[in-house]
């Protein structure tokens, strides 16, 4: 077995471990809520330590980093379904690995994933059943982040989706049956239209084959016609779009994030949304480079709108939970543009927002749901001079904010820049729209740091208690990534860039 | 010592701001000494570096910059490289910066005593120190452009620091929101220049922009917006507003932030970016009239203040437009000594005013004050000088430095700017001269804060007689003589410029206007108010009742920026909530749901749970199959 | 021999006939009778088509058992369902069985 083999077995643990929790956890009793916490925990560390691991090894030069094959490394393949009526050789196979953008992306599920279990440290309601779920969550989204075969890939992706419909209806709080309702009808949808677009390609391409790389190949040598491309791009996009709130589609996530429980909140605004960006690199860009190059001036347009008008929309809110949701709806925006960009420092920022955006909403939300536990209600109004009683969620909270304004020295800056650049490279007008949609951040979270932080004291809050330990460590855990990343962003840029550079159609 | 250590001078703060964050509750005294320990530090480095600098610097040969550079991130060929550039125009704001601070840093021990959340105080003020340095010997735009930012989040947390308050409060978020849109159009400038020239280096894009290598459309663009930036940092007509009330924060942030360095950044970006903005149409003239309407706007409003500090500030904005109108003439030696020299003294006026507020008990305003110079000795002295230096007499350090303002002026545009800006400096002497006898001389207006009125303790003190001396001496450095002695090539005009250095002479058919345009706003200060008789400014309010109410009100610029957001910026975001609640998603989202949900219950009706229906239905359906079948095989 | 044309005339008659109970008869044994009807007219068919045009296969004769089978277990279930009806409703008429609809 060589090295990079052991490594793919790292890869299959990684994925395997939230399904052994779920496995444990199934045979833990329901009563032994401190138990199913403390099995959680383990496996979140596991997690972590895994996903570090992973994000580390990752080798963006040298003999290790292969050009022809994409990039990929630590690879782990084992054929599931072959040579039958209709699959050829290789039809369906397990095929699981890491590039660059995965690399990274891997890393913030796992520091999410391992807040997300600090945080719900204190949820007392069907405790067993809950963490169940969220692994089954964290499994979908890690199934889909190393899968590279189309099947598995959208077997992962369902699978991420279909938990979030229980979570939120069961442990969700304003209006949780119309936001689980609203958000899994919208994701379902459009998975639907991915499905069909999975099919046409698998169809069109004609090679019996699933697997990812074969059709990238295939896309790339004209063997998918740019005509089907065309065709077919939208349905990715779309599909997948759905997912990363594309404008105007985005309406799940104000209302679903209103409705979600803490910790479903964080692994989805930070984790899940960017399973619909990352979908349309995979499925979009790398597997119809005509297509992308046809359409992606529509998903610039689409994309600057999302920002403009989330952070339009987010100035007037009074729900914590609302603003976060339409901040995400602006800077989920910016990953669009980067995208649409078609250039590598462009799709590196999008990237890199993708990992900023998860781990500052995941901040935010984790804050508000320290919150809403004890006052049970995000109406802004309500508040007023919580720093007296809550210093250090005022300070927390404040380093998210600042992060979500783009203040340099925290990871927002070093994505929303590299974003910007790429986009002035090639749509200049655009690029500016989105810098002045940073500034408006800046309008909406001052606007609520004012109202909400400082001022005089509302004395109806006099009882508020400040984090606890557990919220204390995870805080801190999403704080330091976004610090290393605001401040030396070689490490990250380095591993994502190397793989950008390799995708199809990339001006540079 | 090698002189591209320079970055030690921006690495010790930011190294103390983490240690007094984290640890300075646990430490005695909130860990203050640690600042001053901090800032007294890169004081001294800097000077240990001056003459290295000064070495390497040779005019002769133009080397004129220190710089070092490292690669941070790569993409593809897209490099960011990480530097420092130290040329004379940084030496100056090194200078500024680290002097300023430390007197700053020592006086809060004194002012701040006994505040709550002291030690943060001091973090913060370390943080910003370290920005502040890193940003004016940043050798790219990139760097420059985090520093930027950086300040002006300490700008607003300090602003903030007495966040119980709603005034605060709010006067932290205008700072920041009205500088943020100033850059956002530095960052657009920015970029623009880098699609021009691939770079983010400034001297890089100066040299290409000299040589004619940016497009004149983009040059234009490229110098507005990043001058619109500079003039939201620098708080220029019509950015102006969150200046004054940006007095919320404590007195020596004011000093140091709001009166020395952080708003002076503009001036600096402006200076280094001179070369560029020299070659874009225009350019000059723009930022010259801004920098006049500036300077006279904000002094017709600085007559109608009564808080201490409000004046002061409104006087900072006068004084940054003057350094504006120095760079519009295309001196950067002008520019430069007049911050330098205008640093040191609005220090010293804006800590005299803080050693006012603490010895009287938290009081600012001048209709209570009055009379207490003999109270406050030291105080009361030090502002004197001071004023009478802003107010431009000589032999005091800011007339050095208008005088070569007023010559650059003429030079570039002729006699129209010179007037403007001397009447500028006129309007000055008259409102700090009132200011100052309001507010030490004549009889107390309130006798029980007079009588609680003490002078501040010598860590207070200190400082401002440090700064006192530094108001009254630092402008000598434009002589030849007094530049040599101290070790530089020259006076200042031989040490800072941009093209050629030149050496300084008195030239007497402007020194001696100068001198008589700043005697006489002094002069008329002293008759309108003397003895702390308001008896004649009145009758000149009443006389002029539109014109008071107008400056009064500040030209109704916070009113009209009011509007503008509530019917404007917020209405606009009340009309997306609309759209977005009740047509994206009522009637997108949900009709579509509601589409189905009625089809469901018309289609819904077919079902009659009625065999025979079923039956015929069916029978009814292969017969029509079959028919169909039949009619299409023809 | 009877020719081909006469099983399936048979057959029709036997199928229509069947339609015609099912379409119109309310009682559920006799719909039950009728659908026997229509599948020993398709019966027929199998078993008429398999003499004449491949007399040595037997497919169609099987398929006919198959039916036969079928059918019987179908009545079975149906009948087993019809005798519930009539405990619960004491009536076999099924208009009076018209509970599962919307």
């Amino acid at each position: 077995m060589t090295f990079d083999e052991a490594q793919g077995y790292v890869v299959l643990a990684t994925l395997i471990a939230p399904l052994a929790a779920m496995l444990i956890l199934f045979f833990v009793p329901g009563e032994q809520k401190t138990a199913v916490r403390y099995i959680s925990l383990f496996f979140a560390t596991l997690m972590l330590g895994a996903s570090v691991y992973i994000f580390v090894a990752y080798q963006f030069e040298g003999p290790a980093f292969s050009v022809e094959g994409h990039g990929i490394q630590m690879e782990f393949k084992r054929a599931w379904v072959e040579n039958t009526a209709f699959l050829g050789p290789g039809g369906i196979t397990l095929r699981l690995g890491v590039d660059g953008i995965s690399a990274l992306l891997v890393l913030l599920t796992g520091v999410v994933a391992f807040a997300g279990t600090l945080v719900s440290w204190k949820l007392d309601y069907r405790t067993k059943d809950f963490f169940l779920l969220f692994w089954m969550l964290v499994a979908g989204v890690y199934g889909t982040f190393f899968s590279l075969d189309l099947f598995f890939w959208f077997f992962f992706y369902e699978l991420a989706v279909v938990p979030l419909y229980l979570l939120i209806g069961v442990w969700g709080s304003t209006r949780k049956e119309y936001g689980a309702m609203k958000l899994t009808l919208m994701l379902v949808g459009g998975s639907a239209l991915v499905w069909i677009g999975i099919f046409a390609v698998f169809n069109e391409a004609g090679l019996g084959t699933f697997d990812m790389p074969t059709l990238w190949a295939a896309g790339a040598n004209g063997t998918l016609s740019p005509e089907f491309q065309k065709t077919f791009f939208p349905f990715m996009v779309i599909g997948c779009g759905v997912l990363a709130a594309l404008w105007p589609l985005h309406t799940w996530s104000p209302d679903g994030h209103m409705s979600a429980p803490t910790a479903v909140s964080m692994v989805h605004a930070g984790v899940l949304m960017k399973l619909g960006a990352f979908g349309i690199i995979r499925l979009g860009i790398q597997l119809m480079p005509d297509g992308a190059d046809y359409w992606m001036p529509a998903l610039m347009v689409l994309g600057t709108v999302g920002a403009v008008y989330g952070a339009v929309a987010a100035l007037t809110q009074r729900d914590f939970k609302l603003i976060s949701g339409y901040s995400s709806v602006s800077h989920m925006g910016y990953v669009l543009m980067g995208l649409a960009t078609m250039n590598s420092i462009g799709i590196t920022g999008a990237v890199l927002q993708m990992f900023s955006h998860g781990v500052m909403t995941a901040l935010v939300f984790l804050l508000i749901g320290a919150l809403y536990d004890q006052a049970h209600t995000r109406d802004l109004k309500d508040f007023g001079g919580i720093g007296k009683v809550m210093p250090m969620w005022v300070v927390f909270y404040s380093i998210a904010g600042l992060a979500n304004v783009g203040l340099p020295a925290l990871s927002g800056f070093t994505a929303e820049f590299h974003i910007f650049v790429g986009t002035f490279k090639t749509y200049p007008l655009f690029g500016g729209l989105a810098i002045f949609a940073a500034a408006l951040a800046a309008a909406y979270m001052l606007r609520m740091f004012a109202i909400v932080f400082f001022g005089p004291f509302n004395p109806r809050w006099s009882s508020l208690k400040d984090m606890t330990p557990h919220e204390y460590m995870a805080g801190a855990l999403l704080i330091g990534s976004m610090v290393v990343m605001g401040v030396w962003w070689a490490p990250f840029t380095d591993r994502v860039a190397a793989t950008v550079t390799l995708l199809p159609g990339m001006t540079s | 010592m090698n002189p591209e250590y320079s970055w030690l001078l921006a690495a010790i703060p930011a190294a103390m701001f983490f240690v007094i964050a984290f640890a300075g509750r646990y430490l005695p005294r909130g860990g203050d000494y640690l600042g001053v320990a901090a800032t007294g530090a890169s004081f001294v480095l800097f000077f240990a570096l001056l003459p290295d600098f000064l070495d390497v610097f040779d005019a002769e040969a133009h080397v004129l910059a220190v710089a070092g550079s490292i690669e941070w991130s790569t993409i593809g060929d897209f490099e960011l490289r990480m530097g420092v550039f130290v040329d004379p125009v940084t030496v100056v704001m090194f200078a500024v910066v680290t002097t300023v601070a430390l007197m700053v840093n020592i006086f809060s021990i004194g002012y701040m005593k006994g505040e709550p959340r002291y030690y943060w105080f001091f973090a913060v003020l370390q943080l910003f120190v370290a920005s502040m340095l890193m940003l004016v010997m940043a050798d790219n735009l990139l760097l420059l452009y985090i520093s930027w930012e950086l300040v002006g989040v300490c700008s607003f947390l300090l602003i903030g620091f007495y966040w119980e308050k709603r005034s605060a409060t709010e006067a932290a978020k205008k700072a920041f929101i009205t500088t943020r849109v100033g850059d956002v159009g530095l960052l657009i400038g920015i970029l623009v220049f880098w699609k021009e020239t691939n770079t983010f280096n400034i001297q890089e894009i100066i040299h290409m922009a000299e040589g004619g290598q940016i497009s004149e459309t983009y040059l234009f663009v490229g110098s507005i917006c990043m001058f619109l930036g500079a003039m939201g940092k620098s708080a220029q007509v019509p950015f102006h507003v969150w200046l004054p009330d940006a007095m919320e924060g404590p007195t020596p942030v004011s000093a140091l932030i709001h009166a020395a360095t952080m708003v002076v950044a503009g001036v600096y970006l402006t200076a280094r970016m001179l070369p560029v903005f020299a070659v874009a149409d225009h350019m000059l003239l723009i930022i010259t009239i801004v920098g006049l309407t500036t300077a006279l706007l904000t002094s017709a409003i600085a007559f109608a203040q009564t808080d201490i500090k409000k004046v002061l500030a409104y006087s900072t904005v006068g004084k940054l437009g003057l350094m504006f109108v120095a760079l519009g003439s295309g001196s950067v030696t002008a520019a430069m000594f007049l911050l330098m020299t205008h640093a040191f003294v609005k220090a010293l006026l804006f800590l005299g005013s803080g050693s006012v507020i603490l010895g009287t008990h938290h009081n600012q305003e001048m209709d209570k004050l009055g009379g207490i110079w003999k109270k406050m000795p030291i105080t009361g002295t030090t502002f004197f000088v001071a004023t009478l230096a802003l107010a431009g007499l000589p032999p005091l350090a800011m007339f050095w430095s208008e005088d070569e303002l007023f010559a650059a002026a003429k030079d570039e545009w002729g006699l129209w700017a010179l007037a403007l800006a001397m009447l500028a400096v006129f309007a000055t002497g008259i409102f700090m001269v009132r200011l100052f006898i309001r507010t030490f001389t004549g009889q107390p207006r309130d006798p029980h804060v007079y009588e609680h009125t003490r002078e501040t303790p010598a860590v207070m003190t200190g400082p401002l007689v440090f700064l006192c001396v530094l108001s009254v001496l630092s402008g000598l450095v434009v002589f030849h003589g007094v530049g040599t002695a101290l070790g530089f090539p020259g006076g200042i005009s031989e040490f800072v410029f941009q093209h050629e250095p030149h050496r300084y002479e008195i030239d007497w058919a402007l020194a001696i206007p100068s001198v008589l345009v700043a005697l006489a706003g002094v002069a008329i200060g002293a008759f309108v108010y003397w003895g702390n008789d308001l008896r004649r400014s009145t009758a000149l309010a009443n006389a002029q009742p539109r014109a008071y109410d107008l400056i009064r009100n500040k030209f109704y610029f916070d009113e009209a920026y009011q509007y503008v957001i509530d019917r404007g910026v917020l209405g606009f975001s009340y009309l997306t909530s609309w759209f977005d609640r009740y047509v994206v998603n009522d009637t997108g989202v949900n009709g579509s749901a509601e589409v189905t949900g009625y089809a469901g219950s018309v289609l819904k009706l077919f079902q009659t749970g009625r065999l025979p229906n079923y039956a015929m239905a069916i029978a009814v359906g292969v017969i029509g199959l079959a028919l169909a079948g039949l009619w299409l095989r023809g | 021999m009877v020719p081909l044309e006469n099983y399936l005339v048979l057959s029709a008659i036997l199928f229509s006939l069947g339609v015609y109970g099912v379409l119109a008869r309310r009682n559920a044994v006799l719909i039950l009778m009728s659908v026997e009807l229509m599948l020993n007219a398709v019966s027929l068919n199998f078993v008429a088509f398999a003499a004449y045009l491949d007399p040595d296969k037997i497919t169609g004769a099987i398929f006919a058992i198959f039916v036969i089978t079928v059918a019987a277990a179908e009545v079975g279930l149906a009948l087993a369902i019809v005798i519930r009806l009539f405990r619960n409703r004491a009536t076999s008429n099924v208009d009076e069985a018209a509970t599962m609809k919307w």
